[in-house]
């Protein structure tokens, strides 16, 4: 999804009502596959409820206590489409909770920052998108270079990295997702270095890309582009394309797709050597005797630069040197952590962001609370007369008020730990994350956390929902009702 | 007969808005050991507070109530509620079954409270159900029984505590005559057989017919006491 930062002329960011219509379809879309796999999940529920009961059935003899827990588990069978309805009701919500839950707790993580280890961007100051001269690679490496040796990378020109993006299409005149591909033109090598994190790639990853990098040394024309791209494009590694820039002026490249990239992050992107991009560049002075317009001037032909610095005491003076006006002017330069640049970035959605952590959530965990409380005070008021026979046989109060919330409790932690654990399998395993076109983040994954907390959080809710029900529970009088049920 | 249920000046009132009514006026009475005693009388004679004041279900507004010398008038409501467990046996017009359990777990359930072993529990249970009949019907649920069956299981789940006294509020008003024979006599049975202090509230005559002994309340107060030869008499 392309989103439009300028301001129509009414004033109404048309990029916000895309994201708005997003979000919604998004939403939508999460209640339609909880609500399917809540149905779909009622067959795992009531096994687990039947083997809970059996076990209950086979243990009761060591107290009590397993006995009434029995007969809690034989009072969720009694309105089999109320317990249904109110399992798939907190399924439901849990589902949406976790997985919008896990999207925040993604952007919180991505935009910290780190102590070490810092990854610096360094962009246009005053325009987006940025564009600065390639000299800049060099001014800003010996920038680095003269800081104090305590502050600057081991070596300085292996830590840093730039990016000129390259938009195309496969086809001149229609131009669609399935022909269109986005290459960042780096220095092969830096994939390893910088592209991608330590401990993201697995080893045979890593030793494929080392022998890609080589290729794409030897032979510039040669790119790697990332799975769902390829299979988006419906190419295969080994199959040569022609690609028809968008925006650069006369610029055409013929590229041999030699691998795919590895990694969740770069799935739906490419790569492409620079020298080719550079070469491409001087190919056009040489057809036409004048610089492609991408080289008048300074130049234009850089985007973005990646810099690594060792802690933020090396960064804040790095950003000294490169914030300097003196220094950096034609175009201004600033640089910034990678997580306040995506922060920066992230800035566009604060409401939406801010709203969905604290109107969105909590009006769903109210929701849950109320469907659950709604249910059980239906429960309850069928069931007073047998609640108050207990009473009369010489149960206790809070026997009645464990009972009816151990009903509340079983529902609310099952229906959680089967949410969380389909919503983990489907979105992980199965689907290997969602895609958002946020930022350059490629799929949110569902937090490892959210296994305990979807039952914790369906017991919680459940538990505050059936509070007051349980507590009328117990509160019935012996005397009034035993005079009615006789 | 030394009695078992001991009631003196016992006074019974509920406020409804500012006016006070008096449900029970300065009652006494004395149940022995073993007596089948019915209580009858128009409604809002009193009959079901006498009983629910009895069985430990209420506290009286005045006046004291002595079971097997207990003093339950003034024991708390939690003590109360121990003290129903052991002493007082229930049995419902609409029988009052769970119905989500078995006729054996519906029996065992005021077992539950007490401090017994599973055996032990078991032992009572297969007993209570033994002595009503019903041991073939140990894993239906109510609703696979008969409406004199659920009664049979409501008078088990009644004596499997083994209680001081039994009470009873209309066990055949919603029977077939021949059930509420059977009822009426399985009651009989506890009374001669086990010993146990039955006290029935009923409108049917025929079922007062059973007790030895018929109280009829009117405005709170006792107006008539009758008593019959007990059916060992007869035999």
């Amino acid at each position: 999804m392309n989103i439009s930062y300028a301001g129509s002329p009414f004033g109404f960011d048309t990029g916000l009502a895309e994201l708005g219509g997003w979000l919604a379809f998004v939403l939508s879309v999460l209640i339609l596959l909880g609500l399917v796999l809540g149905v779909i999940s009622l067959v795992p529920f009531y096994f687990t409820l039947l083997a809970g009961e059996f076990t209950l059935f086979l243990t009761q003899n060591f107290g009590r206590g397993f006995k009434f827990l029995l007969i809690s588990f034989r009072g969720l069978r009694r309105n089999l489409l109320r317990t249904s309805l109110t399992y798939l009701a907190t399924f439901v919500l849990t589902f949406v909770i976790c997985v919008i839950w896990s999207v925040l707790t993604f952007i919180d993580l991505v935009t910290t920052e780190r102590e070490t280890d810092f990854k610096a961007i360094v962009t246009e100051r005053y325009q987006a998108p940025s564009q600065m001269p390639s000299k800049y690679e060099g001014d800003i490496v010996e920038a680095i270079k003269s800081l104090p040796e305590h502050l600057r990378p081991a070596n300085v020109e292996d830590n840093v990295m730039t990016w000129s993006f390259i938009g195309g299409s496969t086809d001149p005149k229609v131009r669609s997702m399935e022909n269109i591909i986005f290459f960042f033109a780096l220095e092969p090598k830096k994939l390893l270095t910088m592209q991608y994190e330590p401990g993201e790639l697995t080893e045979a990853d890593v030793e494929s890309l080392r022998t890609h990098i080589k290729t794409m040394e030897d032979n510039p024309r040669c790119v790697m582009v990332g799975p769902d791209k390829l299979k988006a494009m419906n190419k295969r590694v080994g199959d040569r394309i022609k690609v028809y820039t968008l925006g650069i002026v006369d610029i055409e490249f013929e590229v041999e797709i030699i691998g795919e990239l590895p990694g969740d992050r770069m799935s739906s992107s490419a790569v492409m050597n620079r020298a080719y991009y550079y070469q491409s560049l001087q190919d056009y002075e040489r057809r036409t005797g004048k610089k492609h317009p991408l080289e008048e001037g300074n130049g234009r032909t850089l985007n973005l630069v990646w810099i690594k610095l060792p802690n933020k005491e090396a960064f804040e003076a790095a950003a000294a040197l490169v914030n300097d006006p003196a220094k950096f002017s034609a175009p201004a330069i600033k640089m910034e952590t990678a997580s306040s640049a995506v922060g920066s970035f992230l800035e566009a959605y604060r409401d939406i962001l801010w709203g969905a952590r604290y109107l969105f959530l909590p009006a769903v965990a109210i929701t849950m609370s109320l469907v659950v409380a709604n249910a059980i005070s239906i429960s309850v008021r069928e069931r007073r007369t047998e609640l108050a026979v207990l009473k009369v046989l010489g149960f206790q109060p809070w026997q009645l008020l464990l009972l009816v919330l151990s009903e509340a409790l079983m529902v609310g932690a099952l229906s959680g730990m089967i949410s969380t654990g389909l919503a983990y399998y489907m979105v992980n395993i199965v689907g290997g994350g969602i895609k958002f076109p946020i930022a350059f983040f490629p799929k949110f994954m569902i937090r490892d956390s959210v296994l305990w907390l979807g039952p914790l959080l369906g017991m919680v809710t459940s538990l505050v929902g059936s509070l007051l029900p349980a507590i009328s529970a117990c509160r019935v009088k012996a005397s009034n009702v035993f005079a009615k049920v006789s | 007969m030394p009695a078992i249920v001991e009631v003196r000046d016992l006074t019974k009132s509920f406020t409804r808005g500012t006016e006070s009514i008096e449900v029970l006026q300065r009652l006494d009475l004395d149940v022995g050991h073993a007596e089948f005693l019915a209580l009858m009388g128009p409604s809002g004679s009193g009959k079901t507070t006498l009983l629910n004041l009895i069985a430990g279900l209420d506290q009286p507004t005045d006046g004291s109530i002595h079971v097997a010398g207990l003093e339950i008038s003034a024991m708390s409501e939690s003590q109360l509620a121990r003290w129903r467990t052991r002493h007082v046996g229930f049995v419902f017009q609409f029988y009052n079954l769970l119905p989500v359990l078995t006729a054996y777990e519906n029996v065992e359930l005021p077992l539950l409270l007490l401090p017994l072993t599973r055996s032990q529990r078991r032992t009572q249970v297969e007993n209570a159900l033994a002595l009503v009949g019903l041991s073939d019907r140990m894993s239906h649920r109510p609703g696979q029984l008969s409406g004199g069956q659920q009664q049979r299981v409501g008078i088990a789940r009644a004596i499997v505590t083994d209680p001081t006294i039994i009470v009873a509020d209309e066990p055949t008003g919603d029977l077939d005559a021949r059930s509420a024979h059977d009822v009426l006599d399985l009651l009989e049975l506890l009374r001669s057989q086990l010993g146990k202090t039955i006290i029935m509230v009923t409108h049917d005559p025929k079922a007062a017919d059973s007790a030895q002994r018929t109280l009829h309340l009117e405005k709170g107060r006792l107006v008539l006491d009758e008593v019959r030869m007990p059916r060992e008499a007869f035999a």
